[in-house]
């Protein structure tokens, strides 16, 4: 057990050593000169200005050294200044922290609420009416951009209905983005819930609970949910990364103030090392959720718990 | 497995979701070749209306702030969505193609070092590794089908790495190795032919997942840029009139949802065929 944890934890390491060095590669995908294409915008872009901003950014330098030099950086907890303010990326980012945290939270917990049941009622009933319908919508959901489906909402029920804000910072702003996301991903995850119940249901021990005598009901709630939530539990990380991946569009939607829009925003001024910091932090989140998830797998499994 | 016997079992039964999908998208893509033929107006011509008016006969989905037709715009925007897409699905499929191949055939360390790495990719949404390459790209309609075809490359990388491994591990290809064949005539003359249908019914699956990543970019300002009539775009321009003129939101927003179904109703039913762990679970 502690072995498969310290293993896990290291290739945890590893995946975010990865997408660090990836991030540090990525002002080289600039077409041209990177300098150049930051400075477009601004007014100051003096030879001597433009010179300034390459040594700071450590351009002068080899490409191995560049990347050695950013991977320490970012390991010590430096992820570097705005081009445009000079303020640091990471106070920026962790301040959008918890407003992204929240909304997340948020839509992943009503995308399982919604999503869990539905895929239930499509594997209870397989091949049937319902597990058509379901699937249907399961199908329409992955196909509805999340983006739109939160201006149809804004639309709706806050200018049409007039029942909940567009814009501002009560905890009723957070009811609609939340729903957006949470609407878009309970598609995954009823899909998801729906092929876990169908391998149980294929089970052995699901054949000799129903031969004991055992009502339809008791089989179900007691035998075959627990193991089918268990891999769900599984692919939860896998539905956080993309929850959170269209949350950078959602946040952009609702004006939420979360690390979504202010990379966005970023990414429109070509603020490069603000985009590369809004990268680490995301890997670093969705790498420590998913070694988490993977963690309490193990424990919730009695078959990996033996181990 | 051969994919035709399994076809001609559709033949007597097809499920309704592929009719369904075929023909929507078969109404879609016959629209967007001849969009600039059924168009009324052109797509970028101001004042061909009054502006921001209502649907209507003379302007079917209505009119945008400039007083261009909607309804052009929308079958116009089509030809470019659909254009990104394929654009950005053939040259992903075949760069994760060869590097899924080059995993499957070469010496163990190569093979588990680039696993590895498509596995760190794999792991973060194609849509963010989009964006994120279009923030340092830059902005255009060029950049963003490049940024959307890379995006694309781990997922198949990974899916022709899994078709060739279960391959090589055949007979026949122990037979053509002991009969002397290299690796580069192997994969040409005895792999790929065994493994093409499957890469394309594959191809039609990321093919939903660039459209929806195409409108995403255009809608936050990275993608195709104004006055292009991308759907992404019109909606991102919309958005300021959401509540004078909604139609300007709700045409290219169906658009798009009818479009991705109708893919993801086709590359579902198909990859239930091709993809040897879904089988039977359909």
């Amino acid at each position: 057990m502690l072995f498969l944890i310290s293993r896990r934890v290291l290739v945890a390491f590893a995946t975010v050593i990865v997408v660090i060095i990836l991030s540090g590669l990525l002002i080289h995908v600039v077409p041209g000169d990177p300098v150049t294409a930051m400075m477009a915008q601004s007014v100051s872009a003096t030879p001597e200005a433009m010179a300034e901003m390459r040594t700071r950014l450590g351009l002068d330098l080899p490409v191995w050294q560049q990347v050695l030099l950013y991977l320490s950086r970012v390991l010590h907890g430096d992820l570097g200044t705005t081009i445009r303010g000079n303020e640091s990326v990471l106070r920026l980012l962790m301040q959008r922290v918890p407003n992204t945290f929240a909304l997340a939270v948020s839509g992943l917990g009503l995308a399982l609420a919604i999503g869990i049941p539905l895929g239930f009622l499509a594997a209870v009933n397989r091949g049937r009416l319902a597990d058509t319908a379901v699937m249907f919508i399961a199908v329409l959901g992955v196909s509805i951009p999340a983006f739109w489906l939160g201006l149809i909402m804004i639309q709706v029920f806050a200018l049409k209905l007039d029942w909940l804000p567009v814009a501002g910072s009560s905890w009723r702003n957070i009811i609609l983005p939340a729903l957006t996301l949470g609407l878009t991903y309970c598609a995954l995850v009823a899909r998801m819930t729906r092929s876990a119940l169908v391998d149980v249901l294929e089970e052995d021990y699901i054949r000799t609970a129903r031969a004991k005598g055992l009502r339809g009901h008791e089989v179900l709630l007691v035998h075959a949910l627990r193991p089918a939530l268990i891999s769900i539990v599984t692919v939860v990380g896998l539905v956080f990364a993309y929850l959170l991946g269209g949350q950078v569009i959602i946040e952009n939607v609702f004006s939420w103030n979360g690390i979504g829009r202010l990379a966005v925003q970023a990414m429109l001024e070509r603020d490069y090392p603000m985009i590369q910091g809004f990268i680490v932090v995301f890997a670093v989140s969705v790498v420590i959720v998913s070694m988490l998830i993977d963690i309490l797998y193990n424990f919730l499994d009695p078959r990996m718990r033996q181990k | 497995m051969s994919i035709t016997t399994e076809i001609s079992i559709w033949r007597r039964r097809p499920p309704f979701s592929v009719v369904l999908g075929l023909g929507l998208a078969s109404v879609i893509v016959a629209a967007s070749l001849l969009s600039y033929y059924l168009a009324p107006f052109d797509p970028t011509r101001m004042a061909a209306g009054p502006r921001l008016a209502p649907p209507s006969g003379a302007h079917l989905f209505g009119t945008d702030e400039f007083g261009r037709d909607l309804f052009s715009r929308v079958l116009v925007g089509g030809r470019l969505s659909l254009g990104i897409g394929i654009s950005a699905v053939v040259s992903g499929l075949v760069i994760g193609g060869l590097i899924g191949l080059l995993a499957a055939f070469s010496a163990r360390i190569v093979q588990v070092t680039l696993l590895r790495l498509i596995d760190v990719l794999y792991s973060f949404p194609d849509t963010l590794i989009a964006l994120a390459l279009v923030a340092f790209l830059g902005p255009g309609i060029e950049n963003a089908t490049l940024a959307i075809a890379i995006s694309l490359v781990p997922f198949y990388a990974r899916v022709t790495y899994g078709l060739a491994a279960a391959e090589r591990a055949k007979p026949y290809i122990e037979a053509a190795r002991l009969a002397g064949i290299g690796n580069g005539r192997l994969v040409r003359v005895h792999v790929m032919p065994n493994i093409g249908q499957s890469l394309i019914v594959m191809g039609t699956l990321g093919f939903s997942s660039a459209i929806l990543s195409a409108a995403g970019l255009s809608f936050l300002g990275l993608g195709v840029q104004p006055p292009s009539p991308e759907w992404g775009a019109i909606l991102a321009s919309g958005r300021n009139y959401i509540n004078k003129a909604p139609w300007i939101l709700i045409f290219p927003g169906v658009a798009i949802c009818l479009t991705v179904l109708s893919f993801n109703l086709i590359g579902d039913s198909l990859r239930d065929l091709v993809d040897p762990r879904r089988k039977g679970r359909s």
